[in-house]
């Protein structure tokens, strides 16, 4: 409990003396309620003498009542503020950290995963740390005073009370350990369903024409009686644990009472005391019974928390200290060997390779033989194990990230749009840019016509026509993106082989104008597109097998001449129905 | 409580319907969670002849004994009725899951397939676990709740008007002042909360946002520009909240205090203590009291809960509604079965249903038994609809589509989808075994059958010699172990087993290498033998050949022939053939380096 105590503050952040204030105020309002409660016995006791004191002991109660009001106010303004002020700090953190991570790190989540984090883990946190710590914090204390208060009166009764706490706690770790064992089937059974679901709707075509479908998919429905399953064990699981605890509290308090009546015949206590005491103790029996649920809500906390923090203690890749100018746009690779996993198979095997300044550079081979890893590690997606990678002369690790991507323009085959204007999308590459220029740089991309033909023009929002840009042009306006950027070195990964044959054209031409008086690193699948090249690199495992121009390559008659004959022939390939 | 709540329109199902397979668990839980109240009640009232006993000068103690063991007999029932009312309506929301779950899945195999593929799986997923988990919540943890919480004040107020009315006159007095904290506190609780609701949907987009395009705008700087629309969105939706915190808070904190124990306790002393000292009041009848308001005036706080939770499932329930009100492609009543290979498309016009132009007007294409049909055209020309058309993804509006001399209306369809396979550009595999994936598309396949199809599908060789345990390796999660390439031939060797007489193959544009792509295009051949095949093509080269190219412009057909008729007409398709041939020969730098080219 100290621990997750510990943590909760720690997650507030800069909000955590806020957060210590409102569990202060949680703390004295329930003083306060013990007390109000603790007086019940001097009151009947005072009433049943009919002694005058009767009004001192409500005037007292009064007073604590509003004390009790007044602390929770307190309590209830500072939790707020957590709950809104935390969620936007700890989501704040979570985007610095996003951008400074690796990429080869961010890659490796599924956007799902950090979504969850960043917005489900988040509220976790702060609605348990906002709300719910107040309502543990008063189910603790109010009885605790109370009983202290009760030695002043009976000490045997007091004692009675201490007993049923302890007695508690080992019912309340099963419970939480069961509640955990029962979240974790549930979690397992859900996710099994969820993908179970996702093949069924994407596999309904095919499932429909072999009629596996709705009762008839077996896949799906042994994954639904599963999950159904699962849960049931789950609840079964939780009953006699939860009833057992209550049974507990409530059966104490019956233990309590007759102990109370057993020294009321002994004339050891009065009866206006055993009245006093059932009141109390029935009105601390309802929290302390679903303070084991409660407490189950730490562990979502604590797990939310863990989430979040390994999230934040990833690394940034290093900056070298030394000050480190470029001069000019050359890239090396000097022996450069990259796993992305210490154990697992290198990727990049001793890769050495020189790309001067202007020069057009291809990247050729097989998937899976390192081409877009050798772009991947000039972006600093990661860094290698071994050996160096220098852009303009400089250590490509002595550059802030900033520096360094500015030397790059980067042109994918999947293109991302933010949910913006098509203004802004192309303005992503340079903040600053006039609208003067941004309408350069669409004309230069050849996009410059379709989106003046659009409702809005440069205004229209993408999502707005969403599904009506068609590949070529959102290709062209990452084109426009490009060009606005203007950096010296462009990567181009296979930007036109995911097009239609007429936007195909168009996209083109914008390259061409792109990669105007650049050094080009290119990642082509079509051998076609790089005949060019003032230097082919083929790669296979993670090795360069051949590097050269490409008559010098189909002369050696190696790996590249066999990888070109076998597209040359297949240009020619056609589908027929008769063979 | 028993009629549809909260839900003015009829046609759209609501709470109470759509939970109603599991009514005799919502039903028993109710009951046996009322029965626990009232042994719990019973329990308390007992404290009233043992206190009264104790008070008077009475010395017969068994008694005493005697009814407080009665009492520990009721808290115990009450116990057990309670963990029972939740067990048997959690198990009865875990039932109803599943059914609505098998309901909801089987409805998607009736609905129009393009709906399923339009809505995404992602959303569908939503839907059929996340929005029947809310209404999970409801069932389970309301319906107990829901008695517990109405019964309460009822019972408690009948008892302390039969122990004293005065008293429960006055406990009941707070009632009308928290009434008014509540209505302050939830005035334009409504919009307000909407906009708080909105807010949070908004914080989520953001974020979802800000995480898909991480990749990409780290290329462009170190995240900067993104980071602050991201910051900026997240300050306004913090604002919202913000606001609607101060603006409620105090109504709220009023209400929640005046709803709480310790005020009843405050009434009830005031005016008790002098009612006892004037001899109007027994001090176990006071006690009561104390006990039974505050029970009273607390079982308002679960109301405010119930409501939160009623809102929570109407979301869930408008979807779920949605989906449910999908029409079904009519099934019809006297199937008729597909008497060749052909298609023919007569005077067919479609229209998406959320779209104002038509997609396709007036289109008739007559597609022969085993010939090769290709499908040419600019983006949105309509090409990919009269593919999606053919197995029925949608219904013709006007005109008719005909398989085998059948209008498709005509046909079961998993008849149709018998003889008509359609070849995705995104591969589906199942996260299960080679072997399965490939006999999803002839259940009763032999291992010799599916072995058969790999090897045509060009297959076999690499789930031998990559895969550890060839034809038994399992598909990792949607089939990320295998290549783009490989994923593809493997869908293709299940249709190639699915042997159905009509193919349609919308043709993959962007393949992961040029091994690959030779062998995709062996293994297409290998499916295409002896079909009729209905290509939407993206590169003319592939479809030189082919007997047919109808070329679609803005959802008509402008011309039909084959490749020499057409590029002599020197038509549209002449035009698409010229920027081919130029995109083909295209190459970076190319015109400037002309002379090393080969």
């Amino acid at each position: 409990m100290i621990a997750t105590f510990k943590n909760m503050i720690s997650a507030c952040g800069s909000k955590a003396s806020v957060m210590q204030s409102a569990l202060l105020y949680a703390c004295l309002a329930a003083v306060a309620q013990g007390l109000a409660y603790a007086l019940v016995f001097p009151l009947f006791t005072a009433l049943a003498n009919g002694s005058t004191d009767v009004w001192w002991y409500v005037g007292a109660i009064i007073l604590l009542i509003i004390a009790d009001a007044y602390f929770r106010l307190g309590e209830s303004k500072g939790g707020w503020e957590v709950y809104i002020e935390v969620a936007d700090e700890t989501r704040k953190n979570l985007g610095e950290q996003l951008k400074r991570m690796p990429l080869e790190k961010l890659a490796r989540r599924q956007t799902g995963d950090l979504n969850s984090v960043l917005t489900g883990n988040v509220n976790d946190v702060v609605s348990i740390a906002g709300g719910l710590f107040g309502i543990v914090i008063n189910t603790m204390i109010a009885p605790t005073v109370t009983v202290i208060a009760t030695f002043f009166i009976d000490w045997r009764l007091a004692i009675a009370m201490m007993i049923l706490f302890p007695v508690a706690i080992p019912m309340y770790r099963i419970i939480r350990s069961t509640a955990a064992e029962e979240n974790k089937i549930s979690a397992e059974a859900h996710a099994d369903a969820a993908s179970h679901i996702i093949e069924y709707t994407q596999g309904l075509s095919v499932l429909r024409a072999t009629r596996q479908v709705g009762a008839q998919s077996q896949r799906l429905q042994a994954s639904l009686a599963r999950l159904r399953h699962a849960q049931t064990h789950g609840t079964k699981l939780m009953t006699m644990p939860t009833m057992l605890i209550s049974a507990l509290v409530q059966v104490g308090i019956l233990a309590i009472t007759a102990l109370s009546i057993y020294l009321v015949l002994g004339d050891a206590l009065g009866v206006a005391s055993v009245l006093a005491l059932i009141v109390i103790t029935i009105r601390f029996s309802e929290p302390l019974a679903i303070f084991a649920n409660l407490s189950a809500m730490f562990d979502f906390m604590e797990t939310a928390i863990d989430r979040i923090s390994e999230l934040l203690a990833v690394k940034p890749l290093p900056t070298a200290d030394k000050e480190c100018v470029t001069s000019g746009f050359h890239v090396n690779f000097d022996n450069v060997t990259f796993s992305y996993d210490q154990n697992d198979e290198k990727v990049l095997k001793h890769v050495s390779l020189d790309i001067p300044e202007r020069s057009l550079t291809a990247l050729v081979g097989s998937s899976g033989s390192g081409k877009t890893t050798i772009t991947k590690l000039l972006t600093r997606f990661a860094d290698p194990q071994n050996g160096h990678i220098t852009v303009g002369g400089a250590d490509i690790r002595s550059l802030t990230q900033s520096e360094l991507m500015s030397q790059f323009s980067v042109v994918f085959q999947d293109v991302y749009l933010f949910d913006d204007s098509i203004e802004e999308n192309i303005r992503l590459a340079k903040p600053d840019a006039t609208k003067e220029e941004i309408t350069e740089a669409a004309m230069a991309a050849n996009c410059h016509d379709f989106i003046s033909a659009l409702p809005k023009g440069y205004e229209t929002g993408v999502g707005e026509i969403g599904g009506a840009l068609s590949g070529g042009e959102r290709q062209r306006i990452s084109i426009a993106r490009a060009i606005l950027k203007d950096a010296p070195i462009v990567i181009l990964d296979e930007p036109t082989s995911a097009l239609d044959t007429e936007s195909e054209v168009a996209v083109q031409k914008a390259i061409d104008t792109l990669v105007k008086d650049k050094t080009v690193i290119v990642i082509a699948h079509r051998l076609s597109t790089v005949v060019a090249a003032d230097n082919i690199i083929v790669l296979e495992s993670g090795e360069i097998v051949e590097q050269g121009r490409h008559t010098r390559l189909l002369e050696q008659d190696g790996r590249y001449a066999e990888m070109w004959q076998a597209q040359q022939a297949d240009r020619h390939w056609q589908i027929t129905s008769s063979h | 409580m028993q009629q549809d709540s909260g839900n003015p329109n009829p046609k759209e199902p609501g709470l109470w319907t759509i939970i109603s397979p599991v009514n005799k668990e919502i039903y028993t839980g109710m009951a046996v969670s009322l029965l626990s109240l009232i042994a719990w009640l019973g329990s308390i009232m007992l404290f009233l002849p043992i206190t009264e006993t104790l008070m008077s000068d009475e010395t017969n103690t068994g008694h005493l004994w005697f009814l407080l063991l009665i009492s520990l007999a009721l808290v115990i029932l009450s116990l057990v009725c309670r963990a029972f009312s939740f067990r048997i309506s959690h198990l009865g929301a875990f039932r109803l899951e599943q059914i609505l779950r098998t309901e909801l899945t089987s409805r998607l195999a009736k609905v129009p397939l393009g709906y399923v593929v339009n809505t995404g799986s992602g959303a569908l997923k939503k839907i059929v676990l996340d929005d029947v988990r809310a209404l999970h919540a409801f069932v389970a943890d309301s319906t107990p709740l829901f008695a517990k919480t109405f019964s309460a004040p009822v019972l408690g107020i009948i008892l302390m008007f039969i122990l004293d009315w005065r008293l429960a006159l006055i406990s009941l007095a707070l009632f009308p002042i928290g009434m008014i904290g509540m209505f302050f506190a939830f005035r334009d609780y409504e919009t307000a909360r909407k906009k708080v609701d909105d807010a949070t949907e908004n914080i989520n987009s953001v974020i979802n946002e800000y995480v898909q395009g991480m990749h990409v705008v780290r290329t462009f700087d170190d995240g900067s520009g993104s980071f602050e629309r991201y910051h900026d969105a997240l300050d306004q939706a913090t604002k919202t909240v913000r606001d609607w915190t101060a603006k409620s808070q105090t109504g709220a904190f009023i209400a929640r205090t005046l709803f709480a124990a310790l005020p009843t306790v405050l009434v009830l002393l005031a005016v008790g203590v002098p009612m006892y000292q004037s001899g109007n009041l027994e001090l176990p009848v006071l006690m009561m009291f104390l006990l039974i308001a505050p029970t009273v005036t607390e079982s308002i706080v679960p109301i405010v809960w119930l409501q939160q939770l009623l809102v929570n499932a109407a979301a869930a329930v408008k979807r779920i509604g949605q989906l449910r009100n999908v029409k079904l492609i009519p099934e019809t009543e006297d199937a008729k079965i597909p008497q060749d290979a052909s298609v023919e498309l007569k005077n067919v016009t479609f229209k998406y249903e959320n779209r104002e132009d038509n997609a396709l007007t007036d289109v008739s294409i007559n597609i022969p038994a085993g010939q090769v049909t290709a499908l040419v055209g600019a983006s949105g020309a309509g090409k990919s609809t009269v593919a999606q058309l053919i197995p029925r993804f949608w219904d013709v509006n006007q005109g008719q589509l005909l398989v085998g001399g059948v209008d498709v209306k005509d046909m079961k369809s998993d008849e149709l989808l018998k003889h008509v396979a359609f070849v995705f550009q995104s591969p589906f595999l199942l996260s299960d075994t080679i072997a399965n994936n490939i006999r999803l598309g002839k259940p009763n396949a032999t291992q010799e059958e599916v072995v058969a199809a790999a090897k045509a599908a060009q297959a076999h060789d690499f789930i031998m010699e990559e895969l550890a345990d060839g034809y038994d390796s399992v598909v990792g999660e949607r089939g990320s172990s295998l290549s783009g390439g490989q994923r593809q031939r493997i869908t293709i060797a299940r249709a190639i087993l699915q042997d159905a007489p009509i193919i349609v193959l919308d043709e993959a544009t962007a393949f992961a290498d040029p091994d690959n792509e030779a062998k995709i295009h062996r293994a297409l051949a290998e499916l295409a033998k002896g079909k009729t095949l209905i290509v939407v093509a993206h590169r003319l080269s592939t479809i030189v050949d082919a007997h047919q190219i109808v070329v679609l412009d803005k959802g008509q057909v402008v011309e039909a022939g084959d490749h020499q008729s057409l590029v002599e007409r020197n038509g549209q398709y002449a035009k698409l053939w010229s920027h081919f041939d130029k995109a083909q020969g295209w190459g970076i730098r190319n015109q400037s380096t002309t002379n090393q080219s080969v």
